[in-house]
């Protein structure tokens, strides 16, 4: 056995599987803002409303 | 969905990890990054876990701030790339992440470089709608460094557009992690369109998404790579 292998042995807690899971992490599901919630952050920080303006409207499924 | 009770501990090790890199990039002192206390046993354990998935930033204060690591910084990270080399059919993240570690290694401590610096396969980019290159690109942002020459890289700036596009997209569905990712790569890349408002952007990921250490070390390393840190 190498000393590798020795010290992944030992690593008994973590499994390489967790590491990799975190490493491929799938894309989180998005939280749209609503536009009430646009309006009154556009308010406050004036200089990002590009950024805070509502999502295109996404294609209905079916 | 649930995670596992490792799963939960690993990434609260990353967070307190990437929040000691934070406070070193901020202060300029490495020795609070990736040298936590002397640990032992199962902390040892979770410890080298979380060098691994936070990969080459573990060590971006050395990194950017060209600032010796610490003798037990840097072996710490060198037992976490030697402990978790990619499986067989890892996914291309892993494999580019452990690459980046590898590559890390070779700068701060090229006495012991070892073996091949070949790349992994970067075939996976290729077509990649933007929603996925962003993604990627933003799990893969340890990459994101001046100078660094590498097929994900060469992916990332043939397509500033996609990359600002994905910034935004990324922004309005408050996913703040790949927000500061792509934010990252995209203070290296030309071409980016200047209606981007990519550093108003980056205060309002920061306002948003600032208080996980994970969004605040990708902010943070984009505000330095702008700075010029490196130069």
């Amino acid at each position: 056995m190498t000393s590798t292998e020795k010290f992944t042995e030992e690593l008994t807690g973590i499994q390489s599987a967790d590491i990799e899971a975190a490493l491929d992490p799938a894309e989180t599901d998005g939280i749209y803002r609503d536009s009430r919630e646009c309006a009154a952050l556009a308010l406050f920080k004036g200089g990002y409303g590009l950024l805070l303006s509502p999502p295109t409207p996404r294609p209905k499924k079916g | 969905m649930e995670q596992s009770g490792t799963s939960s501990l690993l990434q609260d090790a990353v967070q307190e990890l990437a929040s000691g890199v934070v406070s070193a990039l901020r202060s300029g002192d490495h020795a609070r990054a990736a040298a936590p206390a002397a640990a032992d046993g199962g902390a040892k354990d979770l410890t080298l876990a979380a060098v691994r998935v936070l990969g080459a930033d573990a060590l971006l204060p050395s990194t950017l701030l060209r600032v010796p690591p610490l003798p037990d910084e840097l072996a710490r990270f060198r037992q976490a790339v030697e402990a978790y080399p990619p499986g067989a059919g890892a996914a291309p993240t892993v494999a580019w992440s452990h690459w980046a570690m590898r590559r890390t290694l070779r700068r701060l401590d090229p006495g012991r470089a070892d073996g091949p610096d070949e790349e992994p396969d970067a075939t996976w980019l290729e077509g990649a709608t933007w929603p996925v290159l962003t993604h990627q690109l933003a799990v893969l942002a340890a990459l994101a460094l001046p100078d660094e020459d590498c097929a994900v890289a060469r992916a990332a700036a043939q397509r500033p557009v996609d990359v600002a596009r994905g910034f935004v997209r990324a922004v309005r569905r408050r996913d703040w992690r790949q927000a500061a990712g792509a934010g990252r790569w995209l203070t290296l890349l030309e071409g980016v369109p200047r209606t981007l408002g990519l550093e108003n952007g980056l205060d309002f990921v920061e306002l948003m998404g600032g208080q996980d250490p994970l969004v605040a070390l990708q902010v943070r390393a984009a505000r330095l790579t702008r700075a010029g840190a490196f130069v």
